[in-house]
């Protein structure tokens, strides 16, 4: 019954993306997170944490413990300081990449996830916020 | 009450009061198990401090009275609109309870019941609040594990997922299926899939009354899963009236095995465990 | 951070490549290259590619073996994703990640046995 610690780690190099995954995995499974829906979030943490370190260099992931009455969740946040995003509506749509990929992170995170805010503008950085809910 | 005994020093039942209540208000306070039992003045900071509270929470009175209440709660709430809107509804409504983790001196955390009472003087003017906080974690731990136990069980009984031949599953749907439940449905059959290495899994929707586009797409997606854990399922028990609400919805199953009927159903199953086996053995 | 590597051995004609088990891109990104040379340089029939300890496959990691996957066939050969975890499929799946054009098996034996029979398994 210990619950998790908030915390911050810098994304700044490919094995922080690793370091990334590891950290919310640990942190889900001590929320009480059953095996698939830690999967779910580690995996939209794996391609946030690739989006911020591809798109704008380097920033940060946050994570928290949320309570409140009848369930139990987490949040992750994504800072970066990079080009932002111009057209979220855009950036949301599968299959939408201007960096070659597959265009899946950010719908695909989305739809992991419970709740998913962007806040962004063109150079102006971007921040991504996510939350899962267990119920308890 | 002994309202109409004297007291051996004659001084009479007031005085009684006067010494011996308050003196066992203060055992109580100093030596209840498991409550912590302090005083706030009105503005929140701690006037009066107990040995359980110390034993609770790890503070000694000389280093918390004073201090705001808001130190017991963990950092990531927002402490100053709780710690207001907690003494804002104790003054208006005499009480205020709550639950939820509060810290102690060392960051440790645990899990609290607190109700926080008004105190008024004659006048009704408010002198501060009485803060009975309770370590409930033990408790909580226990509830949760119960709340876990009874959930898989009823998990389970909703969706039974049977081994009816070496490499084939079987999962009889009875009733509507919401989204919550063929979720569910999906973890379970992936779980038991992987554990029994069957390459076959009959998904027999005989006893399923209706089937609207969302159902219908997460039957798909259950499909594509198993699919990727490298085994197929076989959709029976599709009934005239599901094929005609599948083809009006405009449901593409044409990448699915279907059959009508469970029997056709396993003898489609053994077909693609056949060809899985190869031709050499 | 990540000391392992992927590894990839050849049994009878056919390549096993086993993935470890939380890869980082540059990892990933040499199942390419590993897989390709050794397809040339031992003339193997096809490759079974072993994810059972994998835990997250996101679309990055996904959308390698999906390339891999077609240059191996370019170059004449199947490939295999063997042993993939529930979760894995499920988040997978939820993502939109399908696998196109890739056979999967449950396990690596099965894979074995399907590389090595004589027609490819899916009766569609
Ligand atoms: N942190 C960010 N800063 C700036 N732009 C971003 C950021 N994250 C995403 N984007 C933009 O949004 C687009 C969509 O992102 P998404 O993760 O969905 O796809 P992708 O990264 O291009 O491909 P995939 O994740 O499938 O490999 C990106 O191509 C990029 O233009
Ligand atoms: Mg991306």
């Amino acid at each position: 019954m210990n619950p998790v610690l908030p915390g911050e780690i810098a994304i700044k190099s490919e094995s922080d993306i690793v370091a990334a995954r590891r950290t919310v995995r640990d942190a889900a499974m001590q929320v009480g997170f059953g095996m698939t829906d830690v999967t779910r979030i580690v995996t939209a943490a794996s391609e946030l944490a690739r989006n911020v370190f591809k798109y704008a260099g380097e920033g940060a992931m946050t994570w928290r413990q949320l309570e409140e009455p009848g369930r139990m969740g987490i949040e992750l946040r994504f800072i970066d300081h990079g080009p932002g995003i111009a057209d979220v509506q855009l950036a949301l749509q599968e299959g939408y990449s201007t960096g070659a990929g597959l265009g899946l992170g950010l719908p695909g995170a989305k739809r992991l996830m419970d709740e998913l805010d962007i806040q962004t503008a063109s150079g102006q950085g971007t921040t991504i916020t996510l939350k899962k809910w267990r119920m308890i | 009450m002994k309202s109409k005994t004297k007291s051996p020093n004659g001084g009479g039942e007031k005085r009684l009061e006067a010494v011996t209540t308050p003196d066992m208000l203060r055992m109580l306070v100093e030596n209840v198990r498991d409550y912590a039992i302090i005083l706030l003045d009105p503005k929140g900071n701690v006037t009066s401090w107990s040995p359980t509270a110390e034993r609770l929470k790890g503070w000694r009175a000389e280093e918390i009275i004073g201090q705001h209440f808001s130190k017991f709660y963990p950092p990531e709430d927002n402490v100053s609109h709780k710690t207001a809107t907690e003494l804002a509804v104790a003054e208006k409504e005499g009480r205020f309870e709550d639950e939820g983790w509060r810290v102690r001196k060392d960051g440790t955390r645990f899990w609290a019941n607190v109700v926080l009472t008004a105190l008024r003087d004659k006048e009704g003017k408010l002198v501060g609040f009485g803060k009975v906080t309770r370590d409930l974690s033990e408790r909580r731990a226990a509830e949760e594990k119960i709340r876990k136990q009874s959930q898989e069980i009823f998990e389970m009984a909703a969706v039974p997922v049977v081994q009816v031949w070496e490499g084939i599953l079987l999962v009889p749907l009875i009733g509507t299926l919401d989204s919550q439940r063929t979720q569910h449905l999906m973890e379970r059959l992936l779980q038991r899939v992987t554990e029994t290495s069957s390459p076959v899994a009959l998904l027999d929707i005989t006893g399923v009354p209706t089937i609207d586009s969302q159902t219908a797409q997460h039957l798909i997606e259950t499909v594509a899963a198993v699919r990727l854990l490298g085994a197929d399922v076989v959709l029976t028990g599709v009934r005239p009236t599901i094929a005609q609400t599948l083809v009006h919805l405009g449901i593409d199953l044409s990448n699915v095995f279907t059959r009508s009927s469970l029997t056709a159903g396993v003898r489609m199953a053994l077909e693609i465990l056949n060809l899985k086996v190869g031709p050499k053995s | 951070m990540n000391n392992e590597s992927i590894s990839v051995i050849k049994v009878r004609d056919i390549l096993m490549v086993t993935m470890p088990s939380d890869p980082d891109d540059s990892t990933i990104s040499s199942l390419q290259n590993k897989v390709l040379t050794a397809m040339e340089r031992t003339d193997a029939k096809g490759v079974i590619l072993d994810i059972s300890t994998v835990e997250t496959l996101d679309s990055f990691f996904a959308r390698t073996v999906s390339e891999t996957a077609q240059m191996v066939a370019l170059m004449g050969g199947r490939t295999i994703v063997a042993g993939m975890r529930p979760a894995v499929a499920v988040t997978a799946t939820q993502i939109g990640l399908t696998l196109k054009n890739i056979e999967t098996s449950l396990n690596v034996e099965r894979a074995l046995d399907a590389a090595t029979a004589e027609r490819p398994r899916d009766p569609r």
